[in-house]
């Protein structure tokens, strides 16, 4: 067989972790439920109709009926989940209307890093070894600490469920010569697990504008490999190590001045999870978990002319992460709780060194059912972190079963984010304007340096801003909701509000004799967003399904309101170029954010011919992408709106035998996108894909 | 070339009525007629910048005449690239700036153009060895520079009150910093357009 030798390699892997030679017994399999389980929510296995919390699950089953190749496409599919370019083309995710910065991504459990300006890019994610994504909206700090202010997207892989060996390959082909590999292999050997996963991804990227110096994306290529394995070592403890490894190359060309530049910018991502998971007892199970990753960008683009370089710049962040945490049940309520520590480093351009951050913590959550109809959870989390005030996230939630169709549910959390290190170390100064960024642990230092050498007009801030420590953004979010179901139909309605406070933003500290700022990083933003969200399904059939679901979302800046209030704020009626006064009802909020966003799906079989048919209908209102006219809010008077538009989205499946299905879809949008200077949708895109089942 | 706007062109009537109906024996004051107007594409070019020690001589513009001036003693207010320097106090040290020799002061209030009606309570700054009277620098003064469009916008409801070489008052709004206000087109910059109003009668505070 082809794949011993792989098979080989990965039991010696797991032979180097294997700590004693064992017993192997059945008993210890763990309990695989039939109804849709999560564990992200409250880490244990939950079932999703009982919990308390609103949660979206996009089941493997439908990321492969939709015949999406990355995370972010699937996520933009779901209600209330968008993706944004934000004012420096870096694309993230949106739930909520909380932007990519609050939202934690985890793979099988554990922080995935690498952000770029607070955005990560989900399109990291390639989606053929994913068994299910778990998504909970709103705070989940009291389990998770920094980052979950908006929620959680825990991204769980496949493991092996039989002895046979199991797998596939496909091949997909689409516009833009975008071509995707796949290979996926797992296979349950006595007590031991393993599965592979191997995908390249490639496309040779496309110009929307060609009168711009340079293409709307670049063309890429890149590799993921995943291993995980999993041994049961006795009848009380088993093994599980996962290895990931992302690498990806983008080559970069433009022209400046009449100068061609090009370079490429390459990115990697390793991941190494090890995990003890032991039985104590019936009721009590512990894991014992170690998890490094690390991240790297390196870019490098220069004139193969006159070796003039354009931008040389690197980004290496690295987590070391020791957890230890347990379930324990009592009867009627289980108790979860954990224990650990984290390493945080970074090294990059405009960081004058290496930094680390240090933080241990320690959460504890009951999960508590007083009568049948009632469940609660109460939690909370204790992070003690080297760069700021200590942090505690309560968090409560309830679920009321009025019926067995009927339930009501609510929660309240608090939801941090630790000052990112550029927020803390960042030294740059732009050479070709002059103005100057500096981070909240060294401007004090560099603004006296500065002013030393006669650099400096004006300290526009206080001594004492400067050097109190920045405080750790945070958010407090009530979600309330109904849910109904039977087995017809289905129909979820939550509404939020997420109020956040504390936020950082840049604000100018201090002015330079050549006339331009220092910018520095500050606590100072107040805002909230607030709205409902409203979900539905239909069997209308055995064989056709239709989901409807629905975000209205109002998100404001807290300050500006109170400006807006005290009639400080105008802009300029262009066409009379009279200045007037902006009206509350003339702020149209916080940029990148839309008042609605709305989806409705069709999911078809033709069981006899093994066809499945699908259409993905997603619409996002108008949103604006920056403020224009210089009043420092986005209002009616600003002209970067963007129309709002309808996504189509529509694939076809046919099995033709038990090993071979093929699969054609169309990817369409009705957006004028050519006025648009950022990428995010690039036209109408086709693919065609073959899987062959081994 | 600057083109000049006159918008009320009946205040020469009004003048000349106002001529005609006083005389010698009337105690009343002869009041100037208030002038209210709009300076299109009033170039304010510099050199360097961009990293660059920025130098350049300032174009000079004096309220009283509506017009761009060369005189050194002459001029109110006077433009180069962003930077606004005043007729009063004395050069804040960098290059090729013009002396200061009236008395002119600056302020900067909030609020619509004609909210602002006279200069009561109001106290000038003027330029001086630590800097311009109006500060420079986005969202400092007069303007925003967006990082995303790269484009320089005059802040609204940002007007400018001075008080001229000559001690009367002015107020001035801008409108846009480049050429034909197309701000589409960033090699047309450092042409303002901007409304004003000016009393030209000493003494008096009002802008209506």
């Amino acid at each position: 067989m082809k794949f011993k030798i792989i098979t080989i390699i990965t039991l010696i892997v797991i032979n180097l972790v294997d700590l004693n030679s064992q017993e192997i017994d059945k008993d210890s399999l763990r309990i695989r439920p039939l109804d849709e389980v999560i564990v992200t929510a409250t880490r244990s296995i939950r079932k999703l109709s009982s919990l308390p919390l609103p949660v979206t699950l996009i089941s493997r089953n439908k990321i492969i009926k939709s015949g999406t190749v990355r995370l972010n496409e699937i996520l933009n599919e779901q209600t209330g989940i968008t993706t944004v370019f934000d004012e420096s083309g870096f694309e993230g995710v949106q739930i909520q209307g909380i932007s990519s910065d609050y939202i934690l991504i985890l793979i099988d459990g554990v922080p995935l890093i690498g952000r770029s300006a607070g955005n990560f890019d989900l399109s990291r994610i390639a989606v053929g070894n994913i068994k299910q994504v778990e998504i909970v909206k709103g705070p989940s700090s009291s389990l998770y600490g920094s980052e979950a202010l908006g929620g959680v997207i825990n991204i769980i892989t496949e493991e092996s469920k039989t002895e046979n060996l199991e797998g596939n390959l496909s091949y997909r082909l689409g516009t833009f010569f975008q071509q995707d590999l796949n290979l996926n292999i797992k296979q349950t050997i006595n007590k031991f697990k393993y599965s592979l996963f191997i995908n390249r991804l490639s496309s040779s990227g496309y110009d929307l504008k060609p009168e711009l110096n340079r293409p709307s994306f670049y063309p890429f290529r890149n590799y993921t490999f995943n291993a995980r394995a999993s041994q049961e070592l006795n009848n009380k403890i088993s093994a599980f190590l996962s290895f990931r490894f992302y690498d990806q190359i983008q080559e970069s060309e433009i022209t400046l001045d009449d100068i061609f530049f090009e370079g490429e910018t390459k990115e990697n991502d390793y991941n190494f999870h090890f995990r003890l998971d032991q039985q104590v007892n019936d009721n009590f199970d512990l894991d014992y978990e170690l998890y490094y990753t690390s991240y790297g960008v390196k870019e490098l683009i220069r004139s193969i002319f006159n070796k003039k370089i354009l931008n040389d710049s690197y980004f290496y962040q690295k987590l070391f992460r020791p957890e230890i945490r347990g379930n324990y049940s009592l009867g009627k309520s289980t108790i979860t709780g954990g224990i650990g520590f984290q390493y945080d480093q970074l090294e990059r351009t405009f960081f004058e060194e290496k930094v680390n951050f240090n933080s241990q913590y320690i959460f504890l959550q009951i999960d508590i059912n007083p009568t049948k109809k009632i469940n609660l959870i109460i939690g909370g989390r204790f992070d003690n972190h080297s760069e700021y005030a200590n942090q505690l996230s309560p968090k409560i939630a309830f679920h009321y079963k009025i019926n067995n169709d009927f339930a009501f549910k609510g929660s309240v959390g608090y939801g941090f984010k630790a000052p990112a290190f550029r927020q803390l170390y960042f030294d740059f100064t732009n050479s070709a304007v002059g103005y100057t960024v500096l981070g909240h642990n060294v401007a004090s230092e560099k603004v006296d340096e500065l002013q030393r050498q006669g650099q400096i007009l004006q300290v526009v801030v206080s001594e004492n801003e400067l050097i109190t420590p920045l405080k750790a953004e945070s958010s407090v979010g009530y979600n309330f909701g109904t849910t109904y179901k039977n087995n017809n139909w289905n129909l979820d309605l939550n509404l939020f509000r997420n109020d956040f406070k504390n936020l950082i933003d840049t604000r100018i500290i201090a002015r330079k004799i050549n006339g331009q700022n220092i910018f520095g990083y500050v606590n100072y933003d107040l805002i909230y967003t607030t709205g409902l969200e409203i979900n539905t399904g239909f069997n209308i059939t055995q064989n056709l399904n239709i989901s409807a679901g629905y975000q209205l979302l109002y998100a404001f800046d807290k300050n500006k309101e109170k400006l807006i209030k005290n009639k400080e704020v105008f802009a300029r009626d262009f066409e009379t170029n009279q200045t007037v006064l902006i009206q509350r009802n003339q702020y149209f909020g916080l940029s990148n954010r839309s008042r609605h966003l709305a989806n409705l799906k069709f999911y078809y079989d033709l069981t006899k011919s093994k066809i499945n048919i699908n259409l993905r209908l997603i619409y996002r209102s108008r949103f604006a992408e920056y403020d224009t006219n210089g009043n420092g809010l986005i209002d009616n008077y600003d002209d970067s709106f963007i129309q709002g538009y309808i996504t189509t989205n529509i694939s076809v499946s046919k099995t033709f035998s038990n090993k071979l299905s093929f699969q054609s879809g169309l990817a369409n949008n009705l957006i004028d996108y050519t006025d648009q200077n950022i990428p995010p949708i690039p036209g109408f895109l086709g693919f065609v894909k073959l899987n062959y089942k081994l | 070339m600057n083109t000049i706007n006159k918008f009320k062109i009946t205040a020469i009537t009004l003048i000349l009525i106002g001529f005609s109906s006083c005389n010698k024996e009337d105690d009343m004051p002869v009041l100037d007629i208030i002038k209210s107007e709009q300076v299109i594409n009033f170039a304010a070019p510099q050199t360097g910048g961009q990293g660059q020690p920025i130098g350049g001589e300032f174009s000079k513009f004096d309220f009283k005449t509506g017009m761009k001036t060369t005189s050194d003693t002459e001029w109110d207010i006077a433009f180069r690239g962003t930077t606004i320097a005043i007729n009063g106090g004395v050069k804040t040290g960098t290059a090729d700036e013009p002396d200061r020799n009236g008395n002119c002061g600056s302020t900067i209030v909030n609020g619509t153009f004609e909210s602002v009606t006279n200069v009561d309570g109001l106290t000038f700054a003027q330029d001086s060895d630590v800097g311009y009277a109006i500060p420079t620098g986005s969202d400092n003064g007069w303007y925003n520079y967006s990082f995303q469009s790269n484009i320089i916008s005059a802040i609204p409801g940002k007007v400018l009150v001075f008080r001229t070489h000559d001690d009367k008052y002015a107020k001035v709004e801008i409108l846009s910093y480049y050429l034909d206000q197309d701000s589409s087109n960033p090699a047309g910059g450092r042409n303002y357009t901007f409304n004003y109003v000016y009393n030209p009668n000493a003494g008096e505070i009002s802008f209506e």
